[in-house]
């Protein structure tokens, strides 16, 4: 008897430990119902599974939620999406809770609705509804996630995102380059452009129905603007000077780019819709890669005017030029975060080329990886993680995500080498 | 000799204005080369290279390079027909867009030099191939046509 006791004691501390294991928020994702009936609602039931699968799926990604497992026994019927029974989810420790449903509708398209409640509280925090192609259920899965995700934390998800990067395959002058384009979970991947052309530097818009790129057409580095949609591109501007390192204003109307003036590579900044660039910067030397800040008041860009490579802020019409970093080693590369706080760059020194970030005002400096081939980082949405580029000793280059809290670097599935990544904002 | 200025002049008018006027077309003093792969291994071999190079981070342009482009600019005044690229490159330890603007600066400043000893600035084009393609840390002159 003493035994038996002792067994289920240890039992119940295996089962308290486990419990305890997730660091995040316990968010329970019971598979989505269906007011429709009969065959209908079966296929509709099927799909719904999916997405709720998919979105334990994305939420078990991040630091800050711990999905409980989706099964089928916990279904519920239409009536309960908007009048839960927290009680079952309260014995089963979930402080949040995800329900919703799948509707067909007479146009062959399918309504998806997402309520997000305080298990707690008793109360709905968020909800939303969209109308999909039958084939977008994947969208539809991340903008729930996305949806609990800001219910939760406060800050934006990153599920429905896109990362666009240059696929790299074959060595030497022979290396062909693509522009590649996939959603954040690598889902979705495709080839846009075709590969007879070197390319360099994807930048999706805001909204991300385009990329600003650069391209070897002209036989010489130029910015061109590709259209997603229908596949077709145009310079982003008419001139026969080389220009590069292209960047979207936050709100997609404006494009800061450099372009060389005899030996001086200098800023502009054009309407993405075309027109006369105006000049940001004069100064000799090199000032490239700008990077507007989440407002568009102001951009962040690298110039050598002081004798090396630094990380310099100005607003947005070139006012108010002034340096940011004073460091050991040269900053390259700085992008803004999303929430404003932070400015990543890429560092070179005796150690090769570093990740690191920096405050806006030029203190808190860290560096996130250890190099040392890591260049070019791109901000997550949620201003948490980082995208980079890893070039390895024997020539080949891959994606790599590392967080803000610090940890190794993980490697992205690709098909193939990948260099360039750039990290699109939240869909819409 | 005033005739000779006048001939001179008129060699000049003619020069300019060949695609206007094919039947003065001046016939080349040189011996003629054809195609080219000929003329690219005769530009070669008689600049001495078709590359320059430069210390990493650097733009300036050194004694061994200027000797060569002094060559080079020589030879391409005697090809006023030949059209030529300088295709400049980055230092490999370089992030992308910053190798790209210094091999854009080296192809700058070697075209400026070209032109500086005489070749005239429509004959010469310049491109950067930053730290895309092998060969860092030098600018190569290029025959286009």
């Amino acid at each position: 008897m003493k035994r038996l006791f002792l067994i289920l004691l240890l039992a119940g501390l295996g089962t308290a430990a486990k419990a305890q294991q997730p660091s995040g928020t316990v968010i329970a994702v019971p598979p989505l119902t269906s007011p429709d009936s009969g065959s209908k609602g079966n296929q509709m039931l099927a799909v719904g599974f999916d997405i709720s699968q998919l979105i334990a799926s994305d939420l078990r990604q991040t630091a800050e939620l711990a999905p409980l497992p989706t099964t089928r026994e916990d279904y519920y019927s239409y009536p309960e999406v908007t009048a839960p029974s927290l009680y079952k989810w309260r014995t089963a420790h979930a402080k949040t809770l995800l329900m919703g449903f799948v509707q067909s509708r007479s146009d062959g398209r399918l309504t998806v609705g997402c309520y997000v409640y305080d298990v707690d509280k008793g109360r709905e925090l968020a909800r939303k509804g969209f109308v999909i192609g039958p084939s977008d259920w994947r969208r539809a899965a991340h903008k729930c996630s996305g949806l609990a995700y800001t219910a939760v934390t406060g800050t934006p998800g990153i599920f429905d995102t896109r990362i666009a990067y240059v696929a790299e395959s074959g060595v030497g002058d022979g290396r062909t380059r693509r522009l590649a384009v996939m959603d954040s979970d690598g889902n979705g991947h495709r080839y846009v452009t075709a590969g007879d052309t070197t390319v360099l530097t994807p930048r999706i818009a805001p909204n991300g129905s385009q990329v600003a790129f650069v391209s070897y057409a002209g036989g010489q580095p130029n910015v061109r603007l590709l259209d997603l949609d229908s596949g077709k591109d145009r310079p982003l501007i008419q001139s026969n000077a080389i220009s590069f390192a292209p960047r979207f204003s936050p709100d997609g109307s404006r494009i800061a780019f450099s372009m060389m003036n005899g030996p001086n590579s200098d800023i502009y900044v054009v309407r993405a819709t075309g027109g006369a660039a105006q000049r940001l910067t004069t100064s000799p030397g090199v000032d490239t890669d700008p990077s507007f800040s989440p407002d568009g008041s102001k951009i962040v860009f690298e110039s050598d005017r002081g004798g090396s490579q630094q990380l310099y802020v100005m607003n947005s019409d070139g006012t108010g030029q002034r340096r940011l970093t004073f460091g050991n080693g040269w900053y390259g590369t700085p992008e803004w975060s999303a929430d404003g706080q932070w400015i990543a760059f890429t560092r070179r020194g005796q150690d090769g080329r570093r990740i690191g970030i920096v405050r806006v005002d030029g203190t808190g400096e860290r560096l996130l990886t250890a190099g040392p081939g890591d260049e070019g980082p791109s901000w997550a949405p949620s201003s948490r993680e980082l995208l980079f580029q890893r070039a390895g000793t024997n020539g080949r280059s891959g994606l790599y995500r590392v967080t803000l809290d610090g940890g190794e670097p993980r490697p992205m599935t690709i098909p193939s080498d990948g260099s360039d990544p750039d990290w699109s904002g939240v869909m819409d | 000799m005033r005739k000779a200025i006048l001939i001179l002049g008129f060699a000049l008018f003619a020069g300019s204005a060949h695609a206007q006027l094919p039947f003065l077309t001046k016939r080349p003093a040189q011996p003629v080369i054809q195609g080219i792969d000929a003329l690219r291994a005769d530009f070669a071999a008689q600049s001495g290279g078709t590359t320059v190079y430069f210390g990493t981070e650097s733009v300036i342009l050194g004694a061994p390079a200027r000797a060569v482009l002094a060559a080079q600019a020589a030879w391409l005044r005697r090809h006023p027909e030949v059209v030529v690229r300088i295709e400049g490159y980055g230092d490999g330890g370089d992030t992308r867009d910053h190798a790209l603007a210094v091999g854009a600066r080296r192809a700058e400043e070697t075209r400026d030099q070209l032109v500086l000893l005489g070749v005239p600035s429509a004959q010469v084009s310049t491109t950067s191939w930053g730290k895309e393609r092998p060969g860092l840390g030098r600018a190569v002159t290029v025959l286009v046509r």
